[in-house]
């Protein structure tokens, strides 16, 4: 049997007519009426990417200047002019995948999940290629303390993000979360970048590269988790006027 | 020019605070959305409130809908939201659960309540639920892969993916019901 055949065979199964009493349509119109005036309009998605960008931007450098700029002082030119533009071009699509996940019927070219493994993937290059010290000084204790500085600057740029785009609509909020999740994961990323001096080569891959998937994997859970209690609310039937 | 380009001047003077381009689409998107409900609901009435649900909705995210950009995935989104919504109250409260038992005993009791009897729900029924989501999609609404990708949040390759494993299932079943039917003109 040929896709043609099945084409048909649905065209005409979708065809046949579809009865909606008046009286529904009638009681949308009416309950819609009261409220009725103009809105203002979104903003175009490149302005709210860029503010996404300038927040993630905002929240590493407002992190580091806290901390001192110990990181970037210690980078050489190469350094500098890769991981920086890496991480802004990574901080672009994220931005640019959470403004499309709050707004209703955006194209997405790129799944959510799938941002997160360029990002981590990319990170991981960008990172293995520059840092070629071996040693593995306190690892852990080194290392958990760069997690935890990243994931607490990884909170407020998320949380910044998402008042940002407050007025959007996240059609699928996991999505959203997750992208949130990794703007943010970026943001803690930047400041580890610009602060910390530890440029051992398993240091940086494993506990600077980490924030980025754990914060994103975070964003999804809380939007999960938020969306499920939001599920969980009896359902409020609109009684006709 | 999109084929749909009246959804979209409506829908902007409808952004504008215009009553009538309002109400225009509730009259051409409704019935659609209300078709859309009742596939997956378990009554009219539900589909009823679900279709009013979703109006509210669009009403008050109205603002998110961008004049330059196809307005049906942006009503289907929108609408699918609500419907994952309902279908989590109606599944998770103790209130949802005794409502479908309500709904079940209730189209028991009056066949003519059910809609199962639909050519389209028939054929789509082997179906997984987001397949006959994207099928349903352009073959009711007459969306093309892109605007599917766009009404559920995906991208375009998954949507190919979900409508070619449809098709693969459906191959079997109308072949099937085919071969039932010579089988049955043969005999008699």
């Amino acid at each position: 049997m040929k896709d043609q055949e099945i084409d048909g065979v649905l065209n005409n199964a979708g065809r046949a007519p579809h009865e909606l009493a008046p009286e529904v349509l009638q009681r949308v119109a009416d309950s819609i009426k009261p409220t009725l005036r103009p809105v203002r309009l979104l903003p175009p998605p490149w302005v709210m990417t860029c503010g996404l960008v300038l927040v993630c931007a905002a929240v590493s450098l407002a992190g580091a200047a806290r901390a001192g700029f110990f990181g970037f002082e210690k980078m050489d030119m190469l350094e500098r002019s890769l991981i920086f533009p890496a991480l802004a071009i990574l901080a672009w699509m994220a931005g640019s995948e959470f403004v499309h996940a709050k707004i209703p019927g955006s194209l997405r070219r790129i799944s959510s999940g799938a941002l997160l493994g360029i990002g981590t993937t990319a990170l991981l290059i960008v990172f293995a290629f520059l840092f070629r010290d071996y040693r593995t000084d306190h690892f852990f204790s080194a290392g958990i303390a760069c997690l935890l500085a990243g994931l607490l600057h990884a909170i407020p740029a998320a949380l910044l993000g998402w008042l940002l785009l407050r007025r959007g609509l996240a059609v699928n909020s996991v999505s959203a979360g997750f992208a949130a999740g990794t703007l943010g994961g970026l943001a803690g990323v930047g400041m580890l970048e610009l602060h910390c001096p530890n440029f051992q080569a398993a240091h940086v891959l494993v506990w600077h590269v980490a924030v980025v998937p754990v914060s994103g994997t975070a964003g999804a859970l809380v939007a999960w988790t938020l969306r499920f209690r939001a599920g969980s609310r009896p359902y409020k039937r609109i009684s006709p006027k | 020019m999109h084929p749909d380009s009246n959804l979209e001047k409506l829908m902007a003077r409808y952004q504008e605070g215009d009553y009538a381009a309002a109400t225009d689409l509730i009259e051409r998107i409704g019935p659609q959305l209300h078709r859309f409900f009742l596939a997956q609901s378990q009554s009219r009435k539900d589909a009823d409130d679900l279709l009013q649900e979703t109006w509210l909705r669009i009403h008050k995210v109205r603002h998110t809908y961008r004049p330059s950009e196809p307005a049906l995935p942006w009503f289907y989104a929108i609408a699918r939201h609500v419907r994952v919504d309902h279908y989590r109250k109606s599944v998770w409260t103790a209130v949802g659960k005794r409502q479908l038992e309500a709904m079940t005993k209730e189209l028991a009791a009056d066949p003519r309540e059910s809609h199962r009897s639909d050519a389209l729900d028939v054929l789509l029924a082997p179906l997984s639920e987001s397949e006959r989501e994207a099928i349903e999609m352009m073959k009711v609404a007459g969306m093309s892969l892109e605007e599917v990708a766009r009404a559920t949040s995906s991208t375009v390759g998954s949507v190919k993916q979900k409508v070619h494993r449809a098709y693969k299932k459906l191959r079997v079943t109308v072949s099937a019901a085919r071969f039932k039917t010579g089988q049955s003109e043969e005999l008699s």
